[in-house]
């Protein structure tokens, strides 16, 4: 190169550079202005943005509610244990820490592996952790003469959901669990430290899982309160700087009558099956009670996974609340729906009369279909009908009736629908239509089906809760509550009145008068527990079959299963004339409803009665 | 000849800044490490050997690095190809190579390769260099960032697209040709975007442009960046004593964001300090450039050490929440060996060719 090209090459270079040189100048002078305005015009801002970092705040657990009955009994209450609390920051060493403790308060290895694990997890943030839930007295005063050995323990208050009545109330109370991870970041409170919660309960952050304790969760949870803390900047607790003190949740008052239940669980004693009992003044829920039932108690204060997998494998399903999922054919206690459709479109009338044989036949095929007394009852009207449960007389009522319209008459009743106002969980159960066979079972409706409706067998089914509403329905004489097991302001309950105006007053006063006889008068089917009690009670009483069976003989052989064996179903409402109460009872596998699931209708009114 | 055999070739003015700036690092990553005592003594053996390196490498004539620098390119690129072969997989990326009990980064060496070798292709090209001359540069540059971009490592990457296009531009690449290749990189931006890069590169880039979106997740950084500078204010929290550093609100704090721990204890004032160190090394190279011997010393003072300053701009940037996050360490501050010795190493080169003069007009 010549010195020349040399030199404006040397001079491109240096102009070059120099662009290059100023653009790093200017990123630089960029930074400088960012971090200008970061630190000197934002500072500020960003100053309690570090500062609220440096607040660790926690949220501090509240007392649920508690639940009571309706003459202001408590059925399930906080109450009080006392915990061995610890502040694992100041515990140097674990292992010889628990070796220490060991002969004061005796801890399992599943405790102990459980503590330290704890312990790693929460020994940075300066809190405490219970090493042993629900002291013994004798504990707690061998650890009160010791307490100086162990400057980093004490002992606390910690509450526990417990209900009297663990085992009666379960599926109507439900329980509760502990949230681990359910919860969410507040502008105050990031997500983080929930695990840090300062905690009430032993059992921990708690939630209802099912029955009331759901159902009114937010009714009966309170508001945490919140304790911010300062930390220094190696994340050490300087001192708490304010507290924010929890709220209780609100008390919840239910219709709930401890009494009635205490004796609707006795008199089902073991078998399985379910009640529901309702004040017709209010529409409230007494009873409702589900057998075989489980301890809430065990469940809502932490049980073990071994005991919980025996409840779910247990064949008798504790856990399944019949009372609102248990799916039964309602069997003659249809009878008066049916009849009152039959009345409303003038297929019947009171003094319609027919002779019944003992069966009745099919036109169409000649299909016969029994009634349950062999022979029969002869000469039966509409109120004999009742009394007697004569089969052959709703078979033929029904034999003439429109399907679609008694479908829709039978939903009146609540059947097929959703009853309860606030139960967890109920099914709506089912009433059959033609389309739903259709669409089901891919062959038409037949006349036959029809006229098993009308004695409450074949699809028809219906839940306990379904029951007692119709029981209701029947007493009020239309003029019905919707059911609730709680009472609050904002919920509307209103009196209903009976969409059927072709069911008039005289109508009702007959239909009263033959549920009264089915179990007052000398031919009524269950007048076998007229004689439990001092009031009059009417009712109608049902066997529901699990086989469709021909004959009394075939049922004999088929009865020695005890799964197979019929359901035993009553309604029942009372005192009479001025009904107060109707209850509804199934028993599974508990053959003749009169004479079985009457006792306990009984019973329960009685209890309901006599307060 | 036994004159300048004997002849030690020392810079002053970059040997004390950068022994200033090195022992701030050292001072800064004992507060970021939470006092973390044997990380720092171990970050004070690598500075010393980096001393010790740089002064070593200043000795010899720049004529080796010209000569040695097709080698030298080879070499890196070998040393890559091992990595892809037999390095760890950390963090879903291979970026390392274990030698016995050191670890290193081997896409750091080509930070120093690509510029002396394309320094040593065109220095003695007339002006304005020609079109083929340029694209054999242009496929070399975009070689070597690919290679260390499907590593991946994009900051990196990046760096060393730069050092080429440095040495490209101050060679003399024509006007037009910048424009025209501008013009062409926003055409295809839409193409980069979709196809180069990576999803969570993309989810950095969108969190920057609209931090707000998701605070608890990736623009968490940036978000806990701006605070523990913003609240450093003017004077800083003092040594120790930023609660967002101290507290583990920052990451990071060590590598990438250990300027933001620097914001918080020592506030504008400390990195007004900084940063006038750092543009004080930066003239001091702009001066050597200028002044250097010939036409190949010019292009690698100028390429290694504008290469140096884009590391530290756009690290600063990121962390102050003018970029996206990119993984970049800042320069002689943030812990790690590999890329305090390939600094080193390159202000050793720095020095040699901006202290040995021609004895000869060219």
């Amino acid at each position: 190169m010549i010195f020349e090209e040399r030199q404006i090459e040397k001079n491109n270079f240096s102009s070059r550079a120099i662009i290059l040189f100023s653009i790093i100048a200017l990123g630089l002078v960029a930074v400088l202005i960012q971090v200008f305005s970061l630190q000197v015009s934002g500072y500020s801002d960003y100053q309690l943005a570090a500062l609220k970092n440096k607040n660790y705040s926690v949220p501090v657990q509240y007392l649920r509610g508690e639940i009571f009955d309706r003459d202001g009994k408590v059925i399930i209450k906080n109450e009080p244990t006392f915990d061995l609390i610890t502040r694992p920051n100041l515990i140097l060493d674990i292992d010889s820490f628990l070796e220490e403790i060991q002969p004061v308060i005796y801890l399992s290895e599943a405790e102990k592996s459980k503590y330290k694990k704890l312990q790693k997890e929460k020994a940075f943030v300066n809190k405490e952790l219970v090493l042993k839930k629900d002291l013994s007295d004798e504990e707690i005063a061998r650890f009160n003469v010791r307490s100086f050995n162990f400057q980093n323990a004490f002992i606390a208050k910690r509450y526990r959901r417990i209900s009297d009545y663990p085992d009666i109330f379960s599926h109507v109370l439900g329980y509760t669990y502990r949230t681990d991870d359910d919860f969410i970041s507040t502008p105050e409170i990031p997500r983080s430290h929930w695990k840090d919660s300062e905690l009430v309960y032993a059992h921990g952050l708690i939630k209802g899982r099912t029955g009331l304790e759901e159902v009114y969760d937010e009714y009966l949870s309170g508001r945490y309160g919140k304790r911010v803390y300062e930390m220094n900047a190696r994340g050490q607790f300087v001192q708490p700087l304010s507290f924010m003190k929890p709220e209780k949740g609100n008390n919840l008052y239910t219709h709930l009558d401890i009494d009635a239940q205490k004796s609707a669980a006795k008199f089902l004693g073991n078998r399985k099956g379910a009640v529901v009992a309702i004040d017709l003044d209010v529409g409230g829920i007494n009873v409702l009670y589900s057998s075989p039932a489980y301890s809430i108690n065990k469940l809502s204060n932490g049980m073990s996974e071994n005991e919980f997998q025996t409840l779910i494998d247990d064949p008798d399903k504790p856990f399944f609340n019949r009372a609102l999922q248990g799916r039964y054919p309602p069997a003659s206690t249809i009878k008066p729906a049916i009849g009152m459709y039959g009345l409303s479109n003038n297929i019947v009338n009171w003094d319609f009369e027919i002779k019944d044989p003992g069966f009745f036949t099919l036109p169409e095929t000649g299909r016969i279909f029994r009634g349950w007394l062999k022979g029969g009852h002869g000469k039966v009207n509409m109120h004999k009908a009742f009394l007697v449960s004569s089969n052959t007389y709703f078979f033929s009522l029904a034999y003439k009736s429109d399907i679609t319209e008694l479908s829709n008459y039978l939903s009146n009743f609540g059947f097929g629908k959703k009853v309860c106002l606030d139960c967890f969980d109920e099914d709506q159960a089912f009433v059959p239509t033609p389309e739903w066979k259709y669409s089901i079972m891919n062959v038409g409706w037949v006349k036959g089906d029809t006229v098993n409706l009308g004695i409450g067998q074949g699809y028809l089914v219906a839940t306990p809760m379904q029951l007692a509403n119709y029981a209701s329905i029947l007493a009020t004489k239309g003029q019905f509550v919707e059911p609730s097991l709680v009472a609050l302001d904002d919920q509307k309950k209103s009196l209903n009145t009976w969409p059927d105006e072709r069911f008039n007053d005289a109508d009702w006063r007959k239909m009263h008068q033959a549920l009264l006889g089915v179990i007052e008068s000398d031919f009524g089917t269950a007048r076998s527990i007229r004689d439990l009690k001092e009031f009059q009670v009417a009712g109608k009483s049902g066997t529901a079959e699990l086989v469709s069976l021909d004959s009394k003989e075939a049922y004999l052989e088929v009865r020695t299963s005890e799964l197979l064996r019929d359901h035993s179903i009553i309604i029942a409402f009372g005192p009479m004339p001025n009904p107060k109460y109707a209850v509804s009872v199934v028993i599974e596998n508990g053959e003749s409803g009169g004479t079985v699931a009457g006792p306990v209708a009984i019973e329960v009114l009685k209890s309901l009665i006599n307060e | 000849m036994n004159k300048n055999f004997q002849k030690i070739y020392f810079d002053p003015y970059l040997f004390f800044s950068l022994l200033l700036l090195s022992s701030l690092g050292l001072f800064f990553l004992f507060s970021a490490s939470n006092l973390d005592l044997s990380l720092v003594l171990k970050q004070m053996v690598y500075v010393v050997a980096g001393f010790i390196i740089m002064i070593l490498v200043s000795q010899p004539d720049p004529d080796i690095f010209r000569r040695t620098s097709g080698l030298l390119l080879i070499f890196s690129l070998l040393l890559l190809g091992i990595t892809y072969l037999f390095g760890p997989e950390i963090n879903g990326a291979q970026r390392w190579l274990r030698l016995g009990p050191f670890s290193f980064q081997s896409s750091e060496l080509l930070k120093l390769a690509v510029p002396i070798f394309l320094a040593n292709f065109l220095f003695d090209k007339k002006l304005p260099i020609q079109r083929k001359e340029i694209i054999i540069s242009l496929i070399i540059i975009f070689c070597c960032f690919f290679i260390v971009f499907s590593q991946p490592d994009f900051g990196t990457a990046l760096i060393i697209a730069c050092s080429g296009l440095f040495v490209l531009f101050l060679s003399g690449l024509s006007w037009t040709f910048i424009g025209g290749s501008f013009v062409l990189l926003i055409i295809s931006s839409p193409f980069i975007w979709n196809i180069l890069l990576q999803p969570f590169q993309r989810q950095r880039i969108a969190t920057f442009f609209d931090p707000g979106s998701d605070p608890f997740g990736a623009s968490w950084n940036i978000i806990q960046s701006k605070v523990a500078i913003g609240s450093g204010g003017l004077l800083g929290k003092g040594f120790g004593e930023g609660s967002q550093t101290q507290l583990n609100f920052l990451p990071e704090t060590e590598t990438d964001f250990i300027f933001s721990v620097i914001g918080e204890e020592f506030g504008f004032f400390g990195v007004l300090l900084l940063i006038g160190i750092y543009l004080f090394i930066l003239l001091r190279c702009f001066y050597l450039a200028l002044s250097a011997r010939d036409r190949f010393c010019r292009l690698v003072i100028g390429g290694l050490s504008l290469t140096f300053a884009v590391n530290l701009i756009i690290n600063l940037c990121m962390v102050v929440g003018l970029l996206p996050v990119v993984g970049m360490p800042l320069p002689f501050i943030s812990k790690g060996g590999s890329s305090l010795m390939s600094l080193f190493f390159a202000f050793g080169i720095i020095v040699s060719m901006g202290t040995h003069k021609k004895f000869l007009p060219q």
